[in-house]
């Protein structure tokens, strides 16, 4: 019993030690549980010399997101909905007043009391401008279009803000990245945050930072074109916890913390990944 | 996903005589007919079987494929632009369809 | 990984009328065997020494001047990337009239015949190919003075791997 006792609080005093460092440790990451272990250039490294360069061959080479990019570049001009207009009638032709708006996704939005994403955004202004049905996730038409959007600001650097009303959701989108679920009982930040870099049997784990940049993209193991919260959801699955629906709150909030890693990083849509 | 769409690539200045690399990527499931659906029927053959490459009149390369090309097939291969002619890749499917799209080779 | 909900369950009643029902197919496959027969080929698979002995007999393959660039790891068996390069020579005497492409473990191990000519100027295919299993994948060259020259190289394909 009295061993019992003292481990109690040995516990207890390990989590204040973690709390004040938390608090110390101020504007930056306030988990400090893991630390990147890993640089970008130092995981490249030790990507190319695992698999060698043939996804990025491969990608520039030829890409099968590429149709559904050229799908999405006509769902933009096709007309749809009650009110008789296109994404294009407002948009511009080509969606010139869209170029470098999706660097800028997800934001807060006042009118959701939430963070708003790409996908959410086309599927209210399909709703209440257009009048036309939602599309649904992960739909081949909804991916075409998200990526014909996110296309138009290919090349912009990714700006996400995480300021004013913003906070609170990027800092739960954090929790959720640190927190351990499911029967494995493993947290994001396990796998790509501690070990990344290290091999995961046959794979290699990636850091974080190139995570939200390149979605919706082709991926070898699906055999075709996904997003980045179907990713989410085949993590979920594969440490035994149970997956969310897509552009639920959760991974919206999740979305924004891994977008934010990439801040700066340019946006390179459709992606080409293993 | 719109079935038989070509992209064809090929370098942006070609010098006379030089020999290039083109790569071509088309749109196609390329079924095998020995996977079932999720009601478990067959879901039937349905692949690329035939590809000929054209380069002005002569036949510069021909493909006999089996259903172990994967889907969305891509090729590359070196072309001798030696001559200012359409380069044309022509796609057969097992289901009679005909694909086809040619790109203009003017090599300086 | 998951289970989905595929119709009634299999009960002994209903597992026992389809027993009866599959072993009446058996008898009907032997009473016509070439109505059946090249279905179930099909799916159980050629041997690729059979496949191989078919086209090539007992002609001497040398293993030399053909390189196979192919990922050690193919995370997706479905998308296999392959590129056949060879420095033999690509003239009008003298050129590689065509390259053959197999992967072992596959159903139908013969994947692909390509007829090159001089005006491809170097003897060079890439492709994207399927591969069943964790296997060898061959090339074969035939040349216009009728040589053969190959290449293998295993390729390890894994399935489930990482993220779902």
């Amino acid at each position: 019993m009295r061993r019992c006792f003292y481990f109690f609080i040995l516990v207890f005093a390990a989590g204040a030690v973690a709390a004040g460092g938390a608090f110390a440790g101020g504007a930056g990451s306030g988990i400090k549980e893991y630390k990147q272990n890993i640089s970008t250039r130092e995981y490249e490294k030790r990507y190319n010399a695992v698999y060698g360069k043939f996804t990025e061959q491969m990608a520039q080479q030829g890409n099968p997101a590429d149709f559904v990019l050229d799908d999405g570049k006509d769902l933009f001009k096709k007309v749809d909905g009650s009110a008789g207009k296109s994404c294009a009638s407002c948009h511009g032709e080509n969606g010139e007043k869209l170029k470098g708006v999706a660097a800028t996704y997800p934001k807060y939005d006042p009118s959701i009391k939430g963070i708003n994403t790409v996908a959410l955004q086309i599927n209210r202004c399909r709703k209440d401008n257009m009048g036309a049905p939602e599309l649904k996730y992960e739909s081949h038409d909804q991916l075409a279009l998200e990526l014909y959007v996110k296309s138009l600001s290919n090349g912009v650097p990714i700006k996400v803000s995480i300021d004013g009303p913003a906070r609170p959701f990027y800092k739960a989108g954090e929790a959720y990245y640190y927190k351990r679920q499911g029967q494995l009982n493993m947290s994001c930040a396990i796998c790509h945050v501690k070990y990344a870099g290290h091999m995961i049997r046959a794979n290699l784990l990636s850091n974080n930072r190139h995570h939200a940049d390149h979605w919706p993209g082709y991926r070898l193991k699906w055999g075709k074109t996904g997003s980045l919260q179907k990713r989410f959801k085949g993590c979920n699955k594969k440490v035994r916890a149970k997956p969310l629906p897509f552009q639920c709150e959760t991974y919206r909030d999740l979305e924004l913390y891994l977008t934010y890693q990439a801040n700066g990083l340019p946006v390179e849509v459709p992606g080409f990944r293993m | 996903m719109v079935v038989g769409r070509i992209k064809i690539r090929v370098p942006g200045t070609i010098r006379k005589g030089e020999v290039i690399p083109v790569m071509a990527l088309v749109s196609h499931p390329m079924d095998t007919g020995l996977i079932k659906n999720k009601a478990g029927q067959i879901i039937p053959a349905y692949y690329i079987n035939d590809v000929d490459i054209f380069y002005g009149n002569e036949r510069v390369t021909h493909c006999d494929w089996s259903y172990g090309i994967s889907a969305n097939p891509f090729i590359s291969f070196y072309l001798k632009a030696d001559k200012t002619a359409p380069l044309k890749i022509v796609y057969k499917d097992n289901k009679g369809g005909v694909y086809q799209q040619s790109v203009q080779i003017t090599p300086r | 990984m998951e289970q989905e909900d595929k119709g009634p369950a299999l009960t002994r009643r209903t597992f026992i009328k389809s027993a009866g029902v599959a072993g009446a197919m058996f008898l009907a496959a032997g009473a016509f065997p070439p109505l059946v027969r090249p279905a179930l080929a099909a799916v159980k698979g050629e041997n690729i020494n059979e496949v191989l002995k078919r086209q090539f007999g007992n002609r001497k393959v040398s293993m030399s001047h053909v390189t196979i660039n192919a990922p050690i790891i193919a995370e997706n068996g479905a998308v296999v990337p392959l590129t056949i390069t060879s420095d033999l020579p690509m003239n009008n005497n003298d050129y590689v009239k065509k390259i053959n492409v197999y992967a072992d473990g596959n159903p139908e191990p013969y994947i692909a015949g390509i007829e090159l000519t001089p005006a491809n100027g170097k003897a060079m295919f890439a492709m994207r190919i399927k591969m069943r299993k964790t296997s060898n994948v061959r090339a074969i060259l035939e040349t216009s003075r009728g040589q053969l020259y190959g290449a293998i190289k295993p390729v390890k394909v894994t399935i489930g791997g990482c993220g779902g």
